[in-house]
């Protein structure tokens, strides 16, 4: 049995009493060790899910254990970088990083977080408020590795980072997961982002989580195929149909159909496979992105969520 | 480095839990004006205490003595004067004192780190919520009762050397001098404090927290005032009709007293002796004498210790939710939150 680095049960998060549902029932279990994409479009409640994995908020229903415990016991362990980068403007560089060291005197890493903002070539006299939002992202990451975590949660860390600053950021994030196993789970809603670096995937769409496990495994099990639409079985007719209910054009059936679109005489769908695919259709395998996106396209596809907490009462 | 690393409060750092030296690193300015505004308020009373109060008792004896008994004098007006304006601009600013603690409060102690999502970073390094509130009152708390507390002593000590020699001097019922003589202006700047942490939690804006924190400390004040004087038992003085009214101290309630002994308004005629004419007035309403309810100087220290005892309890209560606000809104360990707070 691997650690589980998160894992959450019926998780749900509602703001205010008739607000509506940030994120709901959400189920997934997270092994130590990978690095994980969470993915979705903007509002989905990828930035819900990891406040409420930091303990920032408190669950409205279900709960989430991080490091085999509680967000609020876990909180030594745990590194959380927000969306928006917050730091107290009126410190410098270097004494933000004395916050850091006041803050966590049990496991200040005072060597690794002044290496990090020393590769920015960042002036440690500077005042906060004076760096750009690159800058900012470095010091920000930098507090949060500072204090040695088992496990890193970054909102949309990316976002701000020049294309070198972000390569080697990323390369920084990697080594560390590499060397400390650190379990590292970071947000985007750019799926190309985090491709190549991520070994395991949370999609999340209308506060729910659409997709979860490893990317190798996902990917494995989808296909995406083609077909000339048969007459007799074309019923569906020549306009583009999208649709993916198990009830969808029945050529498809009995694999589990996540998106399926009629051009002219072909048609293409992503689909679940449910046994062998037929012989006369052309299948490969999706790219993330477009597993992502015909997820995202099309609500109504029945989420895959294999790794079920089993262990999650841990 | 090593010297900036020596936080003040490096005892208090015990085991596994962060101390109090983020809180100094963040908010040095702040204490360094609070040192200084204290210092100087401290100088000014003292030096009204001494020297002013001196020169200013000499000009009034003088005064009293030859201006008025035999007409030739040369008494120092100047020593009279800089006394009543240096007593009405320390105690405006330690009336102000409060308005301060919690406008700093509101805005750059609790306002501030909702709005920048600074509050949440201290979080997310290894400091609980409840830890987090728990030290930015703490520590502020001690600082604004020294503070407060050393003025209101200095602001005492000096009234009272001045009580009796200088015929200018404000009275102990003074609506200013009646809480900057006494802990109730402390507990007025810890009402201030406590709001400033409840509004940020609640609004989680710098300056809508800010003016939710003022909000509170002029609330609280202007509730103490009129509460106040009900705090313990007034004294009741009857007096003839001819002598108007008799007693000084902090009024409650005033009037004429009739025949039957009932107390009824006084249609502000005055005192027969000055003037003759009321007295038909006052038979009319069948009155006997004038009555004054009050509270004579005996009653300042019960009336001022009752009354910091309910505003402390307001500012607890304050503080109190907070805390059960922020609990609630964020994680708590499993096993019900007994978090050790110091």
């Amino acid at each position: 049995m691997t650690d589980t680095a998160m894992a959450a049960t019926a998780l749900g998060k509602r703001f205010g009493r008739r607000g509506g549902w940030a994120l709901r029932d959400c189920a997934f279990r997270l092994p130590a060790g990978r690095v994980c994409a969470v993915v979705g479009p903007n509002g989905a409640g990828k930035s819900t899910l990891l406040a409420l994995a930091a303990g920032l908020l408190a669950p409205t229903e279900g709960g989430v254990t991080v490091l085999g415990t509680d967000p609020a016991s876990a909180r030594a362990r745990v590194g959380y970088v927000a969306q928006d980068k917050p730091l107290y403007p009126q410190l410098t560089v270097a004494e933000t990083l004395r916050v850091g060291a006041d803050l966590n005197p049990d496991r200040w890493d005072a060597e690794t977080a002044g290496r990090i903002v020393s590769a920015g070539e960042l002036d440690p006299k500077k005042k906060i408020r004076s760096l750009s939002g690159g800058q900012r992202t470095r010091v920000a990451l930098a507090l949060a590795l500072g204090k040695r975590p088992e496990l890193l949660l970054l909102d949309e860390p990316m976002a701000d980072l020049d294309p070198l600053a972000r390569h080697e950021l990323m390369g920084t994030l990697m080594a560390r997961a590499a060397q400390y196993g650190t379990t590292i789970v970071m947000s985007s809603h750019v799926v190309a982002e985090l491709e190549d670096s991520c070994d395991h995937l949370l999609l999340v769409g209308g506060g729910r989580i659409r997709l979860a496990g490893e990317i190798d495994d996902l990917l494995g099990a989808h296909a995406r195929v083609s077909t000339a639409v048969s007459t007799t079985a074309g019923a569906a007719g020549p306009a583009p149909a999208t649709g993916g209910a198990p009830g969808g054009p029945p050529d498809l059936a009995p694999h589990t159909v996540v998106e399926s679109r009629v051009t002219g005489r072909q048609l293409t769908a992503l689909v679940r496979p449910a046994g062998p695919l037929a012989e006369d259709w052309r299948a490969s395998t999706p790219s993330l992105e477009e597993l992502v996106l015909a997820y995202l396209r099309n609500p109504q596809a029945a989420p895959l969520t294999p790794a079920e907490p089993e262990e999650a009462a841990v | 480095m090593t010297a900036l690393a020596l936080s003040p409060d490096s005892p208090m750092t015990t085991g596994h839990a962060p101390g109090a030296g983020w809180l100094y690193r963040l908010h040095r300015p702040a204490l360094y004006v609070w040192i200084g505004l204290v210092a100087l308020l401290a100088a000014g009373l003292v030096w009204l205490w001494g020297p002013l109060t001196d020169s200013s008792a000499a000009a009034w004896r003088e005064y009293n003595e030859f201006c008025l008994k035999r007409g030739s004098c040369h008494y120092d007006p100047d020593a009279i004067v800089r006394y009543k304006d240096v007593y009405g601009y320390t105690t405006a600013a330690l009336t102000a004192l409060p308005f301060v603690v919690a406008a700093w409060a509101g805005a750059a102690l609790f306002g501030r780190e909702w709005e920048h999502g600074t509050a949440q970073l201290a979080w997310t390094q290894s400091l609980s919520p409840v830890r987090w509130l728990a030290i930015k009152l703490i520590v502020p708390t001690a600082l604004v009762t020294a503070g407060t507390g050393l003025l209101v002593v200095l602001h005492r000590l000096m009234w009272s050397a001045g009580d009796g020699r200088i015929d200018t001097a404000k009275s102990w019922y003074d609506s200013f001098t009646l809480h900057t003589n006494g802990p109730t202006t402390v507990a007025f700047a810890l009402t201030g404090l406590a709001a400033g942490a409840l509004g940020g939690v609640l609004l989680r804006r710098t300056l809508p927290t800010l003016m939710f924190a003022l909000a509170c400390v002029t609330v609280v004040r202007l509730l103490a005032d009129q509460v106040m004087p009900h705090l313990w038992p007034a004294v009741t003085r009857v007096s003839g009709l001819a002598d108007g009214y008799r007693g000084s101290g902090l009024g409650v309630d005033s009037g004429l007293v009739t025949a039957t002994a009932a107390h009824v308004a006084d249609p502000g005629c005055g005192p027969t002796l000055a003037s003759p004419g009321c007295e038909r007035v006052y038979a009319d309403l069948d009155a006997t004498g004038f009555y004054t309810t009050y509270h004579p100087e005996s009653h300042y220290w019960p009336l001022q210790l009752t009354a910091t005892a309910l505003v402390l309890a307001v500012a607890a209560a304050l503080a109190v939710t907070a805390f059960v606000l922020l609990r609630r809104a964020t994680a708590t360990t499993a096993s019900g939150g007994a978090e050790t707070v110091v």
